[in-house]
């Protein structure tokens, strides 16, 4: 999201977050939602049996991705897209924007892409003159507050209903209100004409099919379906782990992916988009371009994180973590919130930006628990904070008092008399200390355990 | 499962996702609910291209022409799934996939032996090269993108009627 190398400022982002009372309501009441309808969605079905397989087909593909992206890629092509392979975000925005600016396309509409998020593509874009409209409610609410994203699936999350009418009031110039319904009317009406006039759709892919070189797009709202088949162009921007071998693959993610993010057994559409328009079709692109993003995936794929990329980015995680229900998408400042996106940021962003987001959890586990691919997240996050100590990348006071305590604890006598000194210091100590948290440790004992027992 | 059982799984699933179901025996029957359902609504597009398509009567001045300009679309569905209570759709024979999409009221047709059980069956019943769009509709459009609060039609339908014939 930000180029800067600079470290997350996760510590002062949750402070305030904490302190913003509507954030915390909007986060408290999301929780409470998505936990029940998930729970009630998977009510008895085979659960287990589902997970175990959706995850070994995930690691089957990422055993041997590039070849999977190879057949995903000859097949799309036979079907009449155009495959284009970027190796990293800025690849990505130079291959989209190039498309468009070839083709003097001035507006574009586009549905909820996490990815278009990654590779930041709306800011170049629009810097490029051309006019991108977000269609699915929730990135239209925030791409007018110009902000971002606070949750993978409901990006606008942490607003209230006040909030987003005192915003469509401002800026669309309509009248005040806060019921959903009225608002969503109002968003359609406005989008409605985006769509007819549009001269080019972006979307993103759920997944991709490498067999018959489909992707697959879930939505709720109808707006993926808009995009990609009203504008005559159409450019998918997908990343490369998000392929599955065949379609018979197909009913385990589509039992998996809508319960776990929204507790829905399907969404209201799920669209399989085959190439381009063909002879005697009425539906359909004329122009499909599917940009396969890369980012450091393949590396990824190979290597100790690998099970990480089996995510298939249904949010469930993010609604069961204790640290995401309090502070919200925003205090982890990357594109990625969450015990997903903890591990995603520190691998796609390097450690020296991402590293205080390791701290971001409590390692309990619910994020393992309601993982429908089974990835191994809290092993991940503690390996990542492995690497962090090697790497260095802790504060300088960390190593240091670490380095004292290694030095202490390797040596009785050293340790003996650091005891003795604690004790004797503690009364300086203390009065020196008062009021910078100090007051809290208890009182050492005049007499260490291992004494006292022999 | 037999016939009659994936049918009354298929209604029961798709009355769950909001459908309004209907079972038809007859184009008189077809016919009746049809202008029940559309009574007091703007016009009527129907693409006209299968045999119980072309059974539909449209009343005199309703009928459009414009699938964008339309409230109401009728259509037939390619099948069903039980077990999603999914309609679903497809640009085989020059079919206008998103017609459904763009009305404020889909009336949807399916025929009551294009029906699969499950998402299995389903997705196993294609060879070769798909067509370029296959879409599973279910229930009428809808988001929770403002307080997780459910607002029904969106950008697509805000009804969505089913009527296995």
């Amino acid at each position: 999201m930000s180029a800067s190398n600079k470290a997350i400022r996760f510590r002062e982002n949750a402070a305030r977050a904490v302190g913003d009372r509507a954030l915390r309501a909007a986060l408290s009441n999301a929780a409470g939602v998505f936990t029940v309808k998930r729970e009630e969605a998977f009510q008895s079905t085979p659960l287990e049996e589902w997970r175990e397989l959706a995850s070994q087909t995930r690691l089957e593909v990422l055993d041997d991705l590039g070849a999977y992206v190879d057949r995903f890629s000859e097949n799309a092509s036979k079907a009449g897209a155009r495959i284009h392979r970027a190796k990293d975000s800025a690849e990505a925005r130079t291959i989209i924007g190039g498309i468009l600016k070839e083709r003097g396309i001035q507006k574009v509409v586009k549905s909820k892409s996490m990815i278009s998020e990654e590779v930041n593509l709306n800011a170049d874009l629009l810097r490029d003159g051309i006019k991108v409209v977000e269609t699915d409610l929730g990135e239209y609410i925030i791409q007018i507050a110009g902000e971002h994203p606070s949750h993978i699936i409901v990006p606008a999350i942490h607003k209230d209903r006040r909030q987003v009418g005192r915003l469509f009031a401002q800026k669309l110039g309509c009248e005040y209100t806060e019921n959903p319904a009225a608002l969503t009317r109002i968003a359609k009406k406005v989008l409605r004409q985006e769509f007819l006039s549009a001269e080019a759709g972006i979307s993103g892919a759920n997944f991709a099919v490498a067999d018959t070189g489909s992707i697959v797009i879930f939505t709720n709202e109808g707006n993926g379906r808009m995009c990609t088949s009203l504008p005559p162009l159409h450019i998918a921007l997908t990343s490369i782990e998000k392929i599955v071998p065949s379609l018979a693959d197909l009913p385990t993610f589509i039992r998996l992916l809508p319960r776990s993010a929204t507790g829905q057994v399907i969404t209201s559409y799920m669209s399989l988009i085959t190439g381009t328009r063909k002879l005697g079709e009425a539906t359909g692109a004329s122009e499909l371009h599917i940009v396969l993003l890369d980012n450091g995936r393949s590396e990824i794929a190979r290597g100790e994180y690998r099970e990480m990329l089996k995510c298939i980015r249904c949010g469930a995680c993010l609604n069961a973590c204790p640290v995401y229900r309090n502070v919200g998408g925003h205090a982890y400042d990357s594109t990625y919130p969450g015990p997903m996106g903890i591990v995603l940021t520190v691998l796609f962003e390097g450690m020296d930006r991402g590293h205080p987001l390791l701290d971001a959890t409590t390692l309990c586990g619910a994020c393992a628990d309601v993982c429908p691919v089974k990835v191994p997240l809290p092993g991940l996050l503690r390996r990542l904070r492995e690497e962090r100590v090697v790497q260095g990348a802790t504060p300088k006071t960390e190593q240091v008092a670490m380095a004292g305590f290694a030095l202490l604890a390797a040596s009785p006598k050293l340790f003996r008399m650091a005891q003795a000194a604690v004790s004797a210091l503690w009364p300086i100590a203390r009065k020196m200390a008062t009021g910078r948290g100090v007051d809290y440790f208890p009182v050492p004992a005049k007499k260490t355990l291992s004494r006292r027992l022999s | 499962m037999t016939r009659d059982d994936i049918v009354a799984l298929f209604i029961e699933n798709a009355a769950k996702a909001a459908a309004e179901m209907h079972r038809v025996r007859s184009n008189a029957e077809l016919n009746e609910v049809i202008s029940k359902t559309t009574r007091g609504q703007g016009p009527i597009y129907c693409p006209g291209m299968t045999r119980k398509e072309k059974a539909v009567i449209i009343p005199e001045g309703r009928r459009s022409e414009d699938s964008a300009a339309s409230t109401v679309c009728i259509d037939e569905a390619l099948g069903a799934i039980a077990e999603t209570g999914s309609i679903v759709l497809s640009s085989m024979g020059g079919k206008p996939v998103q017609a459904g999409l763009l009305a404020a009221h889909h009336i949807a047709i399916v025929s009551s032996e294009t029906i699969f059980e499950n998402l299995d069956q389903f997705f196993s019943s294609w060879e070769g090269m798909l067509p370029t769009n296959i879409t599973l509709e279910t229930g009428p459009s809808r988001t929770a993108d403002i307080e997780l609060t459910l607002t029904i039609g969106v950008h697509g339908p805000e009804r969505l009627s089913i009527i296995v014939f």
